[in-house]
């Protein structure tokens, strides 16, 4: 796919100083720095209540922005409401997933479809073939699938908008362990063979590992280290003082 | 077994006629969790406005084709102008909606006057029903209710604004990151709500003494049926409106009318304190 290396790539989403939080005035990010490539896999990783989901929510126009800017493209997005932002190319599967139980499997995924500007109206082969357990559930209620299949009926319904960006936050979260490698394994070869980067909050290494080039550390609402993710593993100087309780 | 037959057929109209004033409203309030007040009110507009369309000459039926259109207008109005400011505020729609209904209520009284008014009964005859004599018009406003009821069903169950608009009643936030305008899909129910209780109260209009009260009495039954019936499924309107009106009928047949809504009050709120979502949200 690539005939550039991605630090060669030009930037895709920018994040300069970022303050933002709830309406009422409390603020969980404090002047935060982020830049994607286009293509490019990162991973943010911190202990719970750093910021990390609030920063997607941030992107996705879900927050207040009390300062800063969020950039995707040539376009400054804060402040956009959610839809548009959406409609843009950035596609969120949020923590807990959030599929609609009481709609079938195939509806949860032309959902992902009916609100895009752009994209046809009716479902491309191309998903059943990357989710066979999908075609196989199709008519099922969605509420009835596993914690897996659930997830990837997300991570489906978040792809077939044809996004270029995608933010995807605790994606093992509930799901067995055994299935967790196999998926990642399978999200990492979608996201490199369509060229769509990835923002991903996972405290897992495992699946960090699998799935992102870099990996940025979160401590109260700012970035303050980053790492590649080959040189990661449970011993290292920033797992130790980013990660340990 | 004629008074038998003319019973039953008393109480599906009634029931029938409540579910045409209530769908408007569980719309509304399923969608975008806002109580409206004013929705009897509506259903006043939609009376007067047939009887406006007659004094100017028109037809009952041309009144019926444009009633939805004029309220549906009216309520994209209300939206843009009052709703949308106070969404995320439950209790303020209530108020804010509340306001609406007294203004309402007030320009049509400047407007036509506090008295009675009558609107003239297209279908003046009886027609026989396996041997009970019944007023046809009545048998209209059934199929009325019926038509309308299958047409949101359809809307909701079988199109992709449907699809979309079920989403946003489940999940909102999740709606909007899968790219739906929910602010559109807002704009829109509400206008469908308003044309839905126009219809109503156009429909209606012959049967009643068109004036300023008139939403009044189908405005609580409304919200009644809502409340034992459920939000989630328009099956739970249609229970919710069977339980309210045909009980409300038939035992007003045997004892009086306070008797009846008395005892269809008592029930409901025994429903209710079993069943705090509506008998199809499940028991607490």
């Amino acid at each position: 796919m690539y005939a550039k290396p991605i630090w060669a790539m030009p930037e895709m989403l920018r994040i300069d100083a970022l303050e933002a939080g709830y309406d009422d005035g409390g603020r969980v990010l404090h002047g935060l720095d982020l830049a994607v490539r286009e293509g490019e896999r990162v991973a943010l990783m911190g202990r719970n209540g750093m910021g990390k989901t609030s920063l997607l929510r941030s992107v996705m126009g879900h927050l207040r922005l009390h300062r800063g800017s969020i950039r995707f493209g040539q376009q400054d997005i804060s402040g956009l409401p959610t839809y548009r932002i959406s409609n843009l190319g950035i596609a969120y599967v949020p923590q807990g997933r959030e599929i609609f139980g009481d709609l079938t499997v195939e509806e949860n995924l032309r959902l992902g479809l009916l609100g895009k500007r752009t994209t046809a109206r009716t479902l491309s082969p191309f998903v059943f073939d990357r989710f066979p357990i999908l075609a196989t559930r199709r008519h099922q209620r969605a509420g009835t699938l596993s914690g897996g299949e659930q997830q990837q009926l997300a991570v489906a319904r978040a792809l077939v908008g044809r996004p270029r960006l995608l933010l995807l936050d605790e994606p093992s979260e509930g799901i067995q362990p055994s299935i967790v490698q196999s998926m990642a394994a399978a999200l990492a070869s979608i996201a490199h063979e369509e060229g769509i980067a990835l923002v991903l909050v996972e405290h897992s290494l495992q699946v960090v590992k699998a799935l992102a080039e870099r990996c940025l550390f979160m401590q109260n609402g700012c970035v303050v280290a980053q790492g590649a993710t080959t040189e990661l593993d449970v011993n290292s100087d920033l797992v130790l003082r980013h990660l340990s309780v | 077994m004629t008074q038998a037959i003319i019973l039953a057929l008393d109480a599906t109209n009634f029931v029938l006629a409540l579910l045409l004033v209530t769908l408007g409203l569980v719309i509304i309030f399923g969608l975008m969790n806002v109580i409206n007040m004013a929705h009897g009110e509506l259903f006043l507009l939609g009376a007067y406005s047939v009887y406006t369309v007659q004094a100017l000459g028109g037809t009952y039926w041309l009144a019926l084709a444009i009633t939805p259109a004029v309220l549906a207008l009216i309520g994209l109005l209300i939206e843009e102008w009052v709703i949308r400011h106070v969404y995320h505020r439950f209790i303020d729609t209530i108020l804010a909606t509340w306001g609406i209904s007294i203004a309402i209520k007030q320009a049509v009284i400047i407007g036509y006057g506090p008295a009675a008014l009558q609107v003239n009964n297209p279908i003046p005859g009886a027609i026989d029903i396996l041997g009970a004599i019944y007023p046809a018009f009545r048998v209209f406003v059934m199929l009325a209710s019926v038509a309308a009821a299958g047409a949101v069903f359809l809307l909701f169950y079988r199109t992709d604004w449907g699809l979309m608009a079920r989403a946003v009643i489940a999940n909102r936030s999740m709606a909007s990151n899968l790219g739906i305008n929910t602010r559109r899909m807002d704009r829109l129910t509400f206008a469908l709500g308003a044309a839905l209780a126009g219809l109503a109260g156009a429909v209606m209009a012959p049967l009643m003494s068109v004036d300023p009260q008139m939403g009044v009495g189908f405005l609580v039954p409304a919200f009644l049926s809502i409340l034992v019936g459920g939000t989630g499924t328009l099956l739970g309107t249609l229970l919710g409106t069977s339980l309210i009106a045909g009980g409300t009928t038939v035992v007003s047949s045997v004892w009086s009318q306070i008797v009846a809504q008395i005892v269809v009050f008592s029930v409901a709120i025994v429903v209710i304190r079993i069943f705090p979502q509506g008998l199809t949200g499940g028991r607490r």
